[in-house]
């Protein structure tokens, strides 16, 4: 009883924090520059974690950390791609 | 379904809608991660954790890099407005498409019920989901049922799909080894 309780306040959060990527997303759009839209969506990689690790708890899967870590570790990826491409034209990797 | 499934609806859908519309490509690849990663937490939250890991490495590392240099080695076209103008002709034809799904929906079963034909009753009562489910592990000694029908049952599928794989990553190599296209 006590438990699932604290399952749905979990799993709230994590709702909430869909939301909260949802206001963020405003951002994306409204740009105005692209290392604007870059940043939110650097946020919104940091708030998936943070919402992948509470589905985990709320849902009671340990293996959804798994998930979290994975995007954790791939998150700055996209930021360095991106920066050395406006840096250097045509550089990449 | 509860709050976390139609939020994440909303923002995936909006991630999805800004994605087609963005005029400029590099913006486009940016809110295309932003996609990628709520239909990562849309497929934890459905209890698919190896599809989300999958869209986790894929649409957080390779796609980006993929697209980037794809834009790197063509060209980039630059454009005064920030979103496309809406062709609303297509939007129509989509409309109805998406309207045709959406009078389907309400007969679909809910995710995880013990009704739906599939686990067979009656008279379908031996369904190939429910060999699989019994059989897999006596028949092909795989602890996961999906990875024994992937590797086992439709090994020759899945071979097949590798060898497509294999061959597209090098037609890719191919390509990016070509000086820049003008």
């Amino acid at each position: 009883m006590n438990g699932e309780l604290l399952a749905d306040v979990f799993l709230g959060a994590a709702a909430l924090f869909v939301v909260l990527a949802i206001v963020l997303f405003y951002r994306v759009a409204a740009g105005p520059t692209t290392q604007d839209r870059l940043l939110a969506v650097n946020v919104l990689g940091t708030n998936t974690v943070v919402i992948l690790a509470l589905l985990a708890v709320g849902l009671d899967e340990t293996s959804f950390l798994d998930i979290a870590l994975i995007y954790a570790l791939l998150n700055f990826l996209m930021a360095i791609a991106i920066s050395k491409f406006t840096v250097e034209r045509g550089g990449v990797l | 379904m509860s709050a976390i499934a139609y939020s994440l609806a909303v923002f995936v859908l909006l991630s999805a809608v800004a994605t087609a519309l963005f005029r400029d490509v590099l913006s486009a690849i940016v809110v295309f991660a932003a996609y990628s990663l709520g239909m990562a937490i849309l497929y934890t939250y459905l209890l698919a954790p190896d599809v989300a890991m999958t869209e986790a490495a894929i649409g957080a590392g390779v796609t980006t890099i993929l697209l980037l240099l794809t834009i790197a080695r063509t060209t980039r076209p630059s454009a005064e407005e920030v979103f496309e103008r809406v062709d609303v002709p297509a939007v129509v034809v989509v409309g109805a498409f998406v309207l045709v799904l959406a009078t389907l929906l309400p007969d679909m079963y809910a995710v995880g019920t013990q009704d739906a034909p599939i686990w067979g009753q009656g008279v379908l009562s031996e369904t190939p989901t429910v060999h699989y489910v019994q059989e897999a592990y006596a028949e092909t000694h795989a602890h996961n049922a999906v990875s024994a029908v992937l590797a086992s049952y439709r090994g020759f599928d899945t071979f097949g799909e590798a060898v497509v794989v294999f061959a597209a990553g090098i037609a890719v190599l191919l390509v990016l080894k070509r000086e820049v296209f003008a």
